[in-house]
């Protein structure tokens, strides 16, 4: 039994078992109302997960429906952004005197908090369409290309310039054009940066959706108009329609865990064989 | 024959970027502005020096202030609100990961929790913490804290984890005991990986106090800014709080830096030896 | 093989009964990092635990340290368990890497173990100055780690080791990072602080002629499973004090063979 306990296995089991076991606690105690004495609200603000989970199954469709509206720009912005970051790194380390300052560049979009960025795309795109829904999914896009844009950029340029010691040396002792070395040395260096900064901006790019979509100016809309999950979330608060917003909440969560978790199944994927950094 | 090895220097490579990002910018409100269909081309995409000139505008914008104004007082009151909810998440955040560090059980528990804070829009919630604390002071702390929380402890827990074991063993081998291997090894280590924490937080936390100031009006940065959307007052306190919330975002970062070289002076010594003054 | 065993003495500062350490590798099967090892070591002697990769010698000195526990058999050191010899901070410590703490001038890194032990600031200031007098670096005092050279930063390592004043001088390989000529600077940096100190020192090293010039005794090692293979007195074949001179003796180099014989093939 001491050989047992002290061996890999239940080592491994109780990583999982531990924090599922303080999971069910904190599910028990919601459901059954004693967290809503804890923290002192009522259940019309705090439903009980059962609740919760009967709206969603009611309204599944026009949940899915808002979804759609919040992920396709989401992920439109985070391939768009992280290409070009990636791109912009590529530039700046093929003319590494002048790149740097475009790394810094781009990196400063950082700085602007997203709840300033949002305002100002959303006025920028007003006139891209007459269509408030058009108008709304390319503002977003384009807040969330920002971002991803700056993460990726600073990423792959550490990726692209921070060699091994003597790789460059070794490459160039074969004689191989500036060219072959991107391909065969730059490159494949970078790849486990580009998932250090597709970490980040994944979470990332689900927030700046959900956010930006508060900006969007509802007054110029036309009746079809489906907002998205953020938009949602505030209306329903602001509205007191606490179940609804609750539901809506849940589905923005299981959208940033679902997002994360495709990022690392690819990401283990992609960097099986390599040693650990 | 290799040209010297410092040129071009780093303060040109940025100005000279910074200048073509300028005209990028002028050129583009020369189109808006020239664009017959947008009536107020300022909304869109103002010129520069209008933005900078509103920053000396002595209209008065609301009954009893310039733009300026406006803009500094809604500082004011957004860094004040941040900076309590963000000193409770950095306490927060460092006694989790003592705590993890400390204890097994606490650590396997905590570190799928982390990772789900990490994950989850919380800056997407904030209408619901509001709804849930109902009061408006006291959700912009339980967002900041909460923003500031997950980077202070994951990398305040890198920082405790990447101390040796042979450091340990040395501690281990003059029988010191815990407070004092803590006191002497583990929070010297941890304090550079600590200030990396707060210096992804700080911003954060201002992201955040903005943001509920957008949801209810009661001063502050966002609430200026919603206001100033909504044509209550002049779009270019718009543009002036934009540019009041990046200066405050980047300030906080340097501000980070600043403390940090009062509380330890080990990266400054770093930074001198890499600059190569040895002794 | 036969058990190799000394005849007992009063002036034993460790000794080492019977010990074994086995432990569980990842895929479940047992791995015998040491088998039965019996060895005895005076007080003031220099010791050599010699041996490849995978030996047990950095086991075996970790063993005496109180770092590990052994599976079976006893240490006793001083007439106490190795914890208690530990607790009473008899033990001075060197490692592979000089650990310093990089937030400390060397000074302070010296004076870390009196910290612990709670001596008063002025008796720290004194005897950490002497410390480094004693391995050459007083004019680095204020300097920080990171200033100074690799031999340099293990020197400050030995001072820390030496500043409580410990019966016992436990290293474990202390020079094999280190280019050749600051080796043999601190091969006679570290035979005389040795003279100088009679302490006793357990020497952890893969190095022949390191272990063979420094050294009273070698205690040869062989893995798989980590045993004693034998136990030779250097001090028959070449009297103190060593002088560099002497690696170039026929002597010295005869004995370097044969210690190099001595090892067991697997």
């Amino acid at each position: 039994m001491r050989h047992f306990l002290k061996s890999r296995k239940c080592r491994m089991i109780s990583s999982v078992m531990y924090p599922v076991l303080f999971g069910v606690i904190i599910f028990v105690l919601w459901e059954t109302q004693i967290l809503h004495s804890i923290m002192n609200t009522s259940t019309d603000v705090l439903p009980v997960p059962s609740k919760i989970a009967s709206v969603i199954g009611e309204n599944i469709t026009k949940l899915m429906g808002n979804l759609w509206i919040t992920t396709v720009p989401t992920l439109i912005g985070l391939a768009v952004g992280s290409a070009l970051g990636y791109a912009v790194a590529v530039i700046a380390s093929i003319f590494t005197k002048w790149g740097g300052g475009g790394i810094t560049l781009v990196s400063c979009f950082n700085a602007v908090p997203i709840v300033a960025l949002a305002p100002i795309f959303n006025n920028l795109c007003k006139h891209v369409s007459t269509d408030i829904g058009t108008r709304g999914m390319a503002a977003k896009a384009l807040v969330v290309m920002m971002l991803c844009m700056a993460s990726m950029s600073i990423n792959a340029f550490r990726g692209l310039t921070e060699l091994p010691p003597f790789s460059t040396d070794m490459m160039k002792s074969y004689a191989s054009s500036k060219r072959v070395t991107f391909v065969k040395l730059r490159l494949p260096n970078s790849v486990p940066y580009i998932f250090t900064a597709l970490r980040v901006s994944v979470p990332i790019s689900v927030i700046s959706a959900l956010v930006s979509e508060y900006f969007i100016d509802t007054r110029e809309g036309s009746a079809t108009f489906c907002p998205g999950l953020g938009r949602m979330i505030r209306d329903t608060i602001l509205k007191c329609q606490y179940s609804a917003a609750w539901s809506y909440i849940a589905i923005a969560c299981l959208l940033g865990i679902t997002l994360f978790v495709v990022l690392m199944i690819f990401e283990s994927v992609m960097l099986k064989n390599r040693q650990k950094q | 024959m290799r040209k010297k090895h410092k040129f071009p220097p780093k303060w040109l490579v940025t100005s000279v970027w910074i200048i073509g990002f300028l005209l990028l910018w002028e050129f583009g409100a020369f189109l808006v502005e020239n664009n017959p269909k947008i009536q107020n081309p300022e909304y869109i995409l103002p010129h520069m020096w209008q933005i900078f000139a509103s920053f000396f505008d002595t209209n008065l914008t609301t009954a009893t202030q310039t733009p300026f104004q406006v803009v500094l007082e809604a500082c004011g009151a957004t860094l004040s609100r941040a900076g309590i909810g963000f000193l409770i998440g950095l306490s927060a955040g460092f006694i989790l990961a003592l705590l993890m560090n400390l204890s097994h059980i606490v650590e396997k528990v905590a570190f799928p929790y982390l990772m789900l804070i990490q994950v989850i829009p919380i800056l997407g919630l904030a209408p619901i913490i509001l709804a849930l604390t109902g009061d408006i002071g006291i959700s912009r702390m339980v967002i900041a804290a909460i923003l500031t929380f997950y980077p202070v402890s994951a990398n305040t827990l890198a920082g405790f984890k990447s101390v040796s074991t042979e450091q340990k063993q040395l501690m281990f081998n003059y029988a010191a005991k815990i407070p004092v291997t803590y006191w002497k090894l583990m929070f010297p280590t941890c304090i550079p990986y600590f200030f990396t924490g707060l210096k992804t937080a700080a911003p954060m936390a201002i992201t955040a106090s903005i943001l509920v100031d957008t949801l209810q009006g009661d001063g502050g940065l966002g609430c200026a800014l919603s206001q100033s959307l909504k044509h209550n007052t002049t779009i270019y306190v718009f543009w002036e709080i934009v540019i009041a919330a990046a200066a405050v975002g980047i300030f906080s970062f340097y501000l980070m830096g600043m403390i940090e070289n009062m509380v330890s002076p080990l990266q400054r010594i770093n930074r001198k030896l890499k600059r190569g003054d040895k002794g | 093989m036969e058990n190799i065993k000394e005849p007992v003495k009063n002036d034993i500062e460790i000794s080492i009964e019977n010990v074994s350490m086995t432990y569980q590798a990842d895929n479940g099967t047992d791995v015998k990092a040491l088998t039965d090892i019996n060895l005895q070591v005076k007080k003031g002697e220099f010791v050599a635990l010699l041996g490849p990769s995978g030996c047990g010698k950095s086991t075996l000195l970790n063993i005496i340290a109180d770092l590990l526990h052994p599976t079976e058999g006893n240490v006793i050191v001083g007439g106490t368990t190795p914890k208690d010899a530990r607790l009473k901070q008899r033990y001075g410590i060197v490692f592979q890497r000089p650990v310093l703490f990089d937030w400390r001038t060397v000074q302070k890194n010296v004076e870390l173990p009196l910290e612990i032990m709670k001596w008063k600031k002025e008796d720290r200031r004194e005897r950490s100055t002497k410390m480094l007098g004693l391995v050459n670096l007083s004019d680095f005092a204020n300097h920080y780690p990171q200033q100074l050279s690799g031999g340099m930063q293990q020197r400050v390592g030995i001072a820390r080791a030496l500043a409580i004043n410990p019966e016992i001088l436990l290293m474990d390989e202390p020079f094999s990072a280190l280019d050749e000529f600051t080796k043999e600077k601190l091969h006679e940096d570290i035979l005389r602080i040795w003279r100088k100190t009679h302490k006793t020192v357990v020497f952890v090293t893969h190095n022949i002629q390191e272990a063979v010039y420094l050294s009273d005794k070698i205690v040869v090692l062989s893995p798989h499973p980590g045993r004693v293979s034998a136990i030779i007195d250097v001090n028959e074949t070449l009297p103190r004090p060593r002088v560099p001179e002497m690696k170039t003796d026929v002597a010295f180099n005869q004995l370097v063979l044969k210690v190099r014989n001595s090892f067991e093939e697997v």
